[in-house]
């Protein structure tokens, strides 16, 4: 046994082991991208790196651990230094993490999800989808200008995939809310305004076991929606429906009640959080001394918080836009700074991930994104203002493409890359390279240009003999991960296609979702 | 990436299979002759077919993964048919200080090559760059198959195709006999280095062998390894049995029969009419299109010359120009394995361990490690089985050292690697030896089959009891092979990856067994130690920097070639008293110092004592030994681009920071020599170069970025002035323009050398260049009579 120190805490473990299991160990995890449990040490990602007493830095996976030895493995160089390995690896990393509708959609709604579940039939999984970021998503589907559908890649190719219309038709098919809501928490909200933001903001407290109460000058629920758009467009039984479901929810409306300075006491004196809905206001002596600008309260654009603590505003209270998605959004994001505040945690807002991006799709990857896409045009419902038949929407919703990484949650790369605050753009000094799909009949889909060469699928391949396998092709910046001899990847892959997706750490390859 | 081109018929493939079957037999079908079938396949077929490389897999216990990993790895095999005939343009330092990117830009010119290709359409030729050819002195060369151009200008592509095409097919002449011995008159010594037969030695050779055969004269005829004295080559020396010798250079094969008649008489009228009327007729068949190099004769004791030896102490290049590389009696005479017979019969294993480490000799490999320890390492371990092995992958593009080494003093450095397993036990050795060096590969085999029929090798030695075994291995380029963990996987027919050390060799090495890797240099110095004892070493060099160093000087000096200094001589000694100071009156700025792992040292620091620690200090690093003088014409943006295009070039692709890092870099410094850097690309350059530096696997990694760092460091206005969008010395293409000035007769030159028509024909006029078509390729300027050509 040696001992040594990790990080000023003591470790004894048997000769030979690395520093970096040697500091599991001591509960220290280094990050790290090419080890893997099943294979020796390799030295490739470099993210590894720890000092030594001297300041001498090596890569700890593939150095072992001896008597004495003071290793540091967390402080401002090495978090340089994993930083910038980090972003040279995102510098030839070509993928996006969330497809650009996705962030392009002002409430970030997981919208390839919901598409492919709409393409497997899925309505009520396809809904909870929707509803974990879009409250209501009849109302918006019909009146959402779409600015998801100005990102799709599809868009590049012919035209984008109708996901709006998508989306109203989830809305449209649920007639309730189709799933528990959790007990109440003992915490109670008020929201003072219940327009789209405020019926999202109490919608997500609720279902966050919040005791939600909304209050609004008018007598039913619905705020500009049911004022300001033509029935045509927006019926009122469609609104009436949806809001219902968030009503069900157990989000108690107070109607008919205007809030002055006086009233608005009483309630952040009755209730534990305060979220301020109220819509656009022209004059900001009504905005009850909380601090303003000239286009309404000030709020921290992350959270939402106001001048005053335990008070939120969101919508167009704090400034006026004609985006009623934008409003719904915020109500969602508030609802994650109320709880924070509620927990007394601190307040952060909703979580937002790092993403990698690649821009725009070129001539040449058309084809690569078709192969897993309905290639068929665009459909357009026959006549004005109705949506599609279920026999629509499945064929629509397979035209979506696959843009998001099906790694996106689990990603290691995604994951040291947000924990480290990479810039992906830092190192971006050549033009990128062209995304390739190498897609198994069924199996997995391996994406060469997400690839960061660790080399884990060839050793796999290589320890569970393959017959081909997969393999280094080429040297130094131009060395590729390949298939010898041309072979396809069912070829290549035939018993460990399964194996080498799950042990890859980034989304170059991956476990091909069947519908 | 497409590879492995197949188009083959069925009798094509029935061909290769039976070809690759014969191969396969030959090499074995184990893993490590991966290498060696791929080599063997390649020289029969052009390249490698897929059906070959699948006929491999499927004949041999060696997986498709495997062969496809190696065959795309090494720089020497092609996946696709190439041409008849290999342009070979050398992009080594010395020649791309003197224009080699411009003479590639005009050979692809001449073939219309698009971005990317490199054979010409008909399949006649194919361009290649390579990094270095050995003969830095001769810059810019180009070699076309086996014969060599030196001192290229873009100007000249058509001359020397015409001139290469001119030789195909010629007659080789009639071997020369040997003069009986009786009556000898005196010797021809003629130096066969590299530089010599890239120079043209081997046309001298057959020149002086026709003349003294049509002379019938009685002379020894000598072929002499490199003398150091690369600048003068070829070079012709006479030593007559009464009287002063003389030593020719530069010489052309037409010059040789005034050198020969000048110092001999022949011996009858007859011979000598037979001699004028072979004269008369070869005179016309001589194709005199060519103009080489210049041609004087000089005198050894001349100044300069005695200088450019004098500095010098040889020990691994002991007694140059005097011994044929592969006469073992000679070799001997002069004492050759002495040095053997005092370790192997006299002393033990840990008696020749301890010489060695007294003598303080550090790696001459670059990094180095003293040699003794690491000798010491590999003795001390239990294991039975162990190897030694002979680096000579020497890859820095400028420097060719090791390759002299081998190729002038074969059994000096086999003697080293015998001793050497003596020392630590070791039963079997290789010389890995670069596939670019086929002369030194040549020597290399035929000392080691003199050796095995003189006892020096095999079993029982010198009947001392120790046995040993060595055979050659020839690498299939990659400059990472040069770092150690790397050439041991080369070794074991895999990717030149690296690894991390510790395990360092010397404990788990070749096939898992420990294993001592020294460097030529390391090796050639062994004998000398042994023989002379490790006192006489030691006193020569600095404190911690002992013995001497074998240098390839280059680039903008007077006198370049091979020298072999004591550790601590300064660059300002060796730059201007062994090399002579600046050519062309330019003012010296900077030396480039151990090639890609190296840096520059401004012309400030000169009197820095070249040794290990000195040169790290300085930032440089002794590296491989290349010594490449830049002036003030040379731009330092460019000279660090050049550096970091080659590493990214061969960087393995293992490790992030090395295969990005470099990239990175590059791309940079791209973005600087064409003027569109900003100053926060100066700090991210740094900052990619010091992590490229700390975060790397191994040493090429490590070191990559010093060329950037050094020159950022000593040269930074330079690179300020880029940033403005001037490059100070004209050198960096996108920043420069040429124009005709005052002095320009209407000579019509410049027009009839521009290969773009940017310059139109107009006889007794002022030429006009039109600089939107102009593309800098430098071809106008000197073909100027009148200077009036200006860049700015």
């Amino acid at each position: 046994m040696i001992k040594l120190k990790i990080d000023n805490k003591s470790v004894e473990v048997p000769e030979g082991t690395s520093v970096m299991e040697a500091a599991k160990a001591a509960g220290i995890h280094i990050p790290a991208m090419c080890m893997d449990e099943e294979l020796d040490h390799f030295t490739s990602c470099m993210l590894c790196l720890v000092k030594d007493a001297t300041g001498r830095m090596f890569p700890s996976c593939s150095v072992a651990a001896s008597g004495g030895m003071r290793i540091t493995t967390d402080d401002e160089e090495i978090r340089e230094g994993r930083r910038i390995a980090l972003e040279l690896l995102l510098s030839e990393h070509v993928g996006d993490c969330e497809a650009p509708c996705q962030l392009g959609c002002p409430a970030h709604m997981n919208i390839p999800l919901m598409n492919r579940l709409i393409a497997g039939g899925k309505w009520e999984e396809s809904l909870r989808v929707v509803k974990r970021d879009i409250a209501l998503p009849a109302v918006l589907g019909r009146i959402c200008p779409a600015p998801c559908e100005g990102a799709c890649h599809r868009k590049t190719v012919d035209e984008a995939v109708s996901i709006c219309l998508l989306k109203r038709f989830v809305g449209d098919e649920n007639d309730l809310h189709p799933w528990p809501v959790p007990a109440l928490n003992g915490k109670r909200a008020a929201i003072v305004g219940a327009g789209p933001a405020g019926l999202a903001a109490a919608y997500y407290l609720r279902l966050k076991g919040v005791d939600a109460h909304l209050f609004d000058r008018a007598g039913k629920p619905g705020g500009q929606l049911r004022t300001a758009i033509s029935h045509d467009i927006l019926p009122e039984e469609v609104l009436d429906k949806e809001i219902n479901t968030i009503l069900e929810t157990g989000v108690v409306f107070h109607g008919g009640v205007t809030v002055n300075d006086t009233f608005f006491d009483e309630l952040k004196n009755s209730y534990d959080a305060l979220v301020l809905a109220t819509g656009n206001i022209d004059d900001l002596t009504k905005s009850f001394q909380l601090k303003g600008t000239p286009k309404g309260i000030e709020v921290n654009r992350e959270t939402y918080e106001t001048s005053e603590k335990g008070v939120f505003a969101i919508g167009n209270v704090i400034r006026s836009s004609r985006l009623a998605v934008r409003s719904v959004a915020q109500g969602k994001e508030a609802a994650f700074s109320v709880i924070q505040y509620l927990n007394d945690e601190t307040i952060r807002g909703e979580p937002r991930m790092f993403n990698s991006r690649f821009g725009k799709l070129h001539d040449l990857e058309f084809a690569e994104y078709l192969k897993e896409a309905n290639p068929a045009r665009r459909h357009f419902p026959s006549a004005d203002f109705s949506g599609f038949t279920p026999g629509e929407a499945i064929e629509e919703a397979r035209r979506c493409m696959h843009c998001d990484c099906r790694a996106a949650g689990n990603c290691k790369l995604r994951i040291y890359s947000d924990n480290c605050q990479a810039d992906q753009k830092r190192f971006q000094t050549t033009p990128r390279r062209a995304i390739t799909k190498q897609i198994q009949t069924s199996g997995v889909v391996y994406e060469k240009e997400k690839c960061i060469k660790c080399g884990i699928c060839v050793r796999l391949t290589k320890k569970y003999r393959e017959k081909f396998g997969l393999t280094f092709i080429g040297r130094g910046f131009d060395v590729i991960i390949g298939i010898p001899f041309d072979e396809s990847l069912d070829a290549a892959l035939v018993q460990t296609a399964q194996m080498v997706a799950r042990h890859c750490p980034t989304g170059a390859l991956e476990i091909r979702e069947m519908n | 990436m497409p590879y492995g081109v197949s188009g083959l018929n069925k009798e094509g493939m029935e061909n290769t299979s039976r070809i690759v079957d014969r191969i396969i037999a030959e090499k074995g079908k184990e893993k490590k002759a991966l290498i060696s079938i791929l080599q063997a396949i390649q020289k029969e077929l052009n390249y490698l077919p897929k059906e070959a490389l699948r006929h491999v897999g499927e004949h041999t216990g060696i997986t498709p993964a495997e062969i496809i990993s190696v065959a795309t790895f090494y720089s020497q095999f092609r996946l696709r048919p190439a041409g008849e005939h290999m342009i070979k343009i050398c992009v080594g330092t010395a020649c791309h200080v003197k224009g080699s990117g411009q003479v590639y830009d005009a050979f692809a010119r001449k073939f219309g090559l698009g971005e990317g290709e490199t054979t010409d359409r008909k399949g006649q030729y194919t361009l290649e760059k390579v990094s270095c050819l050995g003969c830095c002195t001769l810059a810019p060369v180009v070699q076309i198959d086996q014969v060599t151009y030196g001192h290229v200008t873009t100007s000249q592509v058509d001359e020397i195709l015409a001139d290469f095409e001119s030789r195909a097919g010629k007659k080789e002449e009639k071997k020369f006999r040997l003069a009986d011995g009786t009556e000898i008159q005196g010797e021809i010594r003629i130096g066969l280095g590299s530089c010599c037969v890239a120079s043209g030695s081997d046309e001298i050779r057959k020149a002086v062998e026709t003349t003294v055969n049509s002379y019938g004269l009685k002379v020894k005829l000598k072929h002499v390894g490199c003398v150091g004295m690369c600048h003068q080559v070829p070079l012709v020396e006479i030593v007559p049995t009464e009287g002063e010798p003389t030593l020719y250079s530069r010489v052309k094969p037409e010059d040789v029969k005034d050198i020969v008649g000048k110092h001999f008489k022949p011996p009858g009228l007859f011979s000598r009419l037979k001699g004028k009327l072979l004269d008369s007729v070869e005179y016309i068949q001589t194709d005199a299109k060519w103009e080489g190099i210049e041609r004087y004769a000089l005198d050894v004791r001349d100044k300069p010359v005695s200088s450019f030896l004098g500095n010098q102490i040889p020990i691994a290049t002991e007694y140059r120009g005097i011994i044929n590389p592969l006469d073992i009696e000679e070799y001997k005479s002069r004492g050759g394995f002495r040095a053997i017979r005092r370790a192997l019969l006299e002393m033990t294993p840990t008696e020749v361990v301890h010489e060695l480490k007294e003598s303080q000799i550090r790696g001459r490999g670059g990094a180095g490690f003293p040699s003794g320890i690491k000798w010491e390492l590999v003795a001390r371990h239990g294991d039975l089985q162990k190897y030694v092995v002979c680096n000579g992958d020497e890859g820095d593009p400028g420097a060719f050292m090791d390759r002299m080494l081998l190729e002038s003093y074969p059994y000096r450095v086999i003697e080293g690697l015998i001793i050497g397993a003596y020392a630590t036990g070791a039963t079997k050795g290789f010389f890995y030896i670069r596939a670019e060096y086929p002369l030194a590969v040549r020597r290399i085999r035929e000392a080691l089959a003199t050796c095995y029929r003189e006892n020096l090798l095999g079993e029982n030695i010198l009947g001392s009891g120790f046995s040993f075994d060595a055979e050659i291995y020839e690498g299939a380029g990659a400059f990472v092979c040069g770092e150690e963990t790397a050439l041991l996987q080369s070794l074991m027919g895999n990717r030149g990856y690296p690894r991390i050390r510790p395990p360092f060799p010397a404990e788990k090495g070749y096939m898992g067994h420990p294993t001592l890797v020294n460097n030529v240099e390391t090796l050639a110095q062994i004998s000398f130690i042994l023989r002379e004892g490790a006192g006489l070493f030691n006193s020569i060099g600095t404190i911690h920097s002992k013995g001497t160093k074998v240098f390839a000087l280059a680039g903008k000096v007077v006198r370049g070639g091979l020298i072999e200094v004591p550790m601590g001589t300064t660059i300002r000694q060796v730059i201007f008293e062994i090399g002579g100071g600046i050519a062309n009156g330019r003012t010296f700025k900077a030396v480039q110092i151990g090639g890609p792992s190296g840096g520059c040292i401004p012309a400030s620091l000169a009197d820095t004592p070249i040794d290990f620690e000195s040169l790290t200090e300085m930032g440089a690093m002794m590296g491989s030994g290349g010594l490449v003088v830049l002036d003030d014409s040379d731009c330092m943006v460019d000279i660090a681009r050049f550096f970091l295009s080659f590493t990214q070039h061969e960087s393995c692709g293992k490790c992030t920071f090395c295969r990005l890092g470099t990239r990175r870099m590059l791309d940079i410094l791209e973005k600087v020599t064409q003027g569109k850097a900003r100053r926060e690309d100066l700090d991210e350059l740094e900052k990619v170069a010091l992590w490229t530096k700390k975060g790397s696997l191994c040493g090429l990694g490590k070191t990559a970025p010093n060329p950037v760092l050094s020159t950022l460091k000593y040269f930074r206005e330079e690179y300020e002035a880029h940033l403005e969008g001037r490059c100070p010395t004209g050198k960096c293409t996108h920043l420069i323009k040429y124009q005709v000035n005052e002095k320009c007769i209407g000579c019509t030159l410049c027009a009839q050398v521009c290969p773009v028509n940017a310059i139109p024909f107009t006889p007794h006029e002022k030429h006009v260049i039109d600089t939107g078509v102009c593309i800098r390729c430098d071809a106008c300027r000197p073909a100027c009579p009148e200077n009036a050509i200006d860049v700015f």
